[in-house]
């Protein structure tokens, strides 16, 4: 139950949005999310965004690496 | 380049000959990630990799089973719920068992769809089943304000929610560092970690869930833990702020307040729970319709407690595939996706087949 899924908005009205998951589309509450907007990714838990999404996982790898590198 | 970031994070893993480390993933998605992209398998005997009680299904104790279907057959309420928790055991029997017997019982994907329900079936009692931590219960408060703004009659939860500070607390002796669940910090932000850490020793990193994340913050730890000092990380901070939502701390804060809470396995926990405030009173099933005090009785023989903890793996249980199969649960662990036991059953032949 637990998942969290990454979504694209694709439309937001009155704190709801609609959301495209991997080309399944979805109604979920974006009332906790400010500064939303259509083009940005969330991540999406039991019908609520949860989260804004502000990259791919690539970036904030590549920190993690470089502060191991720098430990040493 | 992202793959020669994950070829020196596999090597810090697998080369690593210190002293063993333990290190416990709270979190059931990361349990289940970590089994689905073989990391078990790099990982040398030196490093021990724990699954600790963050699954809501698998902590979900006995008698709030026997309490929603005490709802569902004997005061004849529609009960929502997520999927997982149809097949998890209570005391005699599941609610799936409690369908096959004529309960309504309807799975959603989210709280928000059982009010949905709710509105569209005024002729039916409703009660969602509302279990998980802080990344689920804003859903929950969300779920139980829109019920109340429209005057809603005919829904109400019945709660389970938990916290994981508590727990982090209660086990912090089981592991050197903890892998913290990426989206429950999403919600809390950072600063109890950092209390941990300062007040408490209790180390860890906050971990996103893709192979990348997930090798990248074992590196991180296992780095970490040879300074032999407590420390605490966001590895994840596309997704986890340091503040955590405000939002959602505000809504939870005006919908619900901290009770004690019983765990499966691990026994009440105090203040690890959150019920609804006073002002909600009429949308909390256990008030509304006076569920009698139940006792749940968990299997005996189910070590789920001793899995939870970190005391055991899933397969040193003797049900574990033995009477005990994904198909055939006998406790929560083998139930939800996210259980270590259901985990362990799936993916980690090779881990017990070989004991
Ligand atoms: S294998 Fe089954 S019986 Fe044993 S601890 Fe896991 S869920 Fe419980």
């Amino acid at each position: 139950m637990c998942v969290g899924l990454s979504a694209r908005v694709d439309k937001i009205k009155n704190g709801m949005a609609v959301v495209d998951a991997s080309g399944v589309k979805r109604e979920i509450s974006t009332e906790l999310i400010e500064n939303l907007y259509p083009g940005d990714y969330v991540m999406v838990h039991a019908g609520i965004a949860i989260a804004k999404i502000s990259s791919t996982d690539e970036d904030e790898v590549n920190k993690i690496m470089e502060t191991i590198k720098d430990a040493k | 380049m992202l793959s020669k970031d994950i070829e020196k994070a596999k090597s810090i893993i697998m080369n690593y000959d210190g002293p063993p480390i333990k290190i416990m993933e709270v979190c059931g998605t990361h349990t289940h990630e970590i089994f689905k992209l073989g990391i078990r398998n790099i990982l040398p005997n030196n490093i021990n990799l724990i699954s600790g009680p963050g699954c809501p299904v698998c902590v979900t104790p006995t008698e709030f089973i026997d309490e929603a279907i005490y709802l569902a057959l004997e005061k004849n309420i529609t009960i929502c719920t997520f999927g997982d928790l149809i097949r998890v055991p209570g005391t005699s029997s599941s609610l799936g068992d409690a369908r096959s017997k004529g309960a309504n019982i309807q799975m959603v994907y989210s709280p928000l769809d059982s009010v949905e329900y709710a509105i569209n079936h005024p002729e039916q009692q409703v009660v969602f089943l509302s279990v998980g931590f802080e990344t689920t219960t804003p859903a929950s408060c969300i779920a139980v304000r829109n019920a109340k703004n429209i005057e809603l009659k005919n829904f109400s939860i019945l709660g389970a929610n938990k916290t994981m500070y508590q727990a982090y607390l209660a086990l912090k002796d089981a592991a050197d560092a903890y892998i913290y669940p990426g989206h429950v910090c999403t919600m809390t932000g950072m600063s109890e970690l950092y209390k941990l850490r300062d007040e408490e020793n209790v180390s860890g990193a906050v971990t996103g869930f893709s192979a990348s994340e997930i090798l990248s913050s074992l590196a991180y730890i296992i780095s970490e833990t040879q300074k032999n000092k407590p420390f605490v990380a966001n590895l994840y901070p596309r997704v986890v702020t340091e503040e955590g939502l405000i939002k959602a701390k505000t809504l939870v804060e005006n919908t619900m307040e901290s009770c004690d809470s019983i765990w499966r396995g691990l026994g009440i926990i105090e203040k690890s729970g959150m019920k609804l405030k006073k002002e909600y009173i009429d949308y909390d099933a256990r008030a509304k319709y006076d569920i009698p005090k139940i006792v749940g009785k968990p299997n005996k023989g189910c070590k789920c407690g001793e899995v939870l903890r970190g005391d055991i793996k899933p397969f040193e249980c003797p049900l574990f595939s033995k009477g005990c199969t994904p198909e055939h649960p006998i406790g929560a662990c083998m139930v939800s996706n996210e259980g270590a036991c259901s985990a362990y059953y799936k993916y980690g032949e090779n881990l017990w087949k070989k004991n």
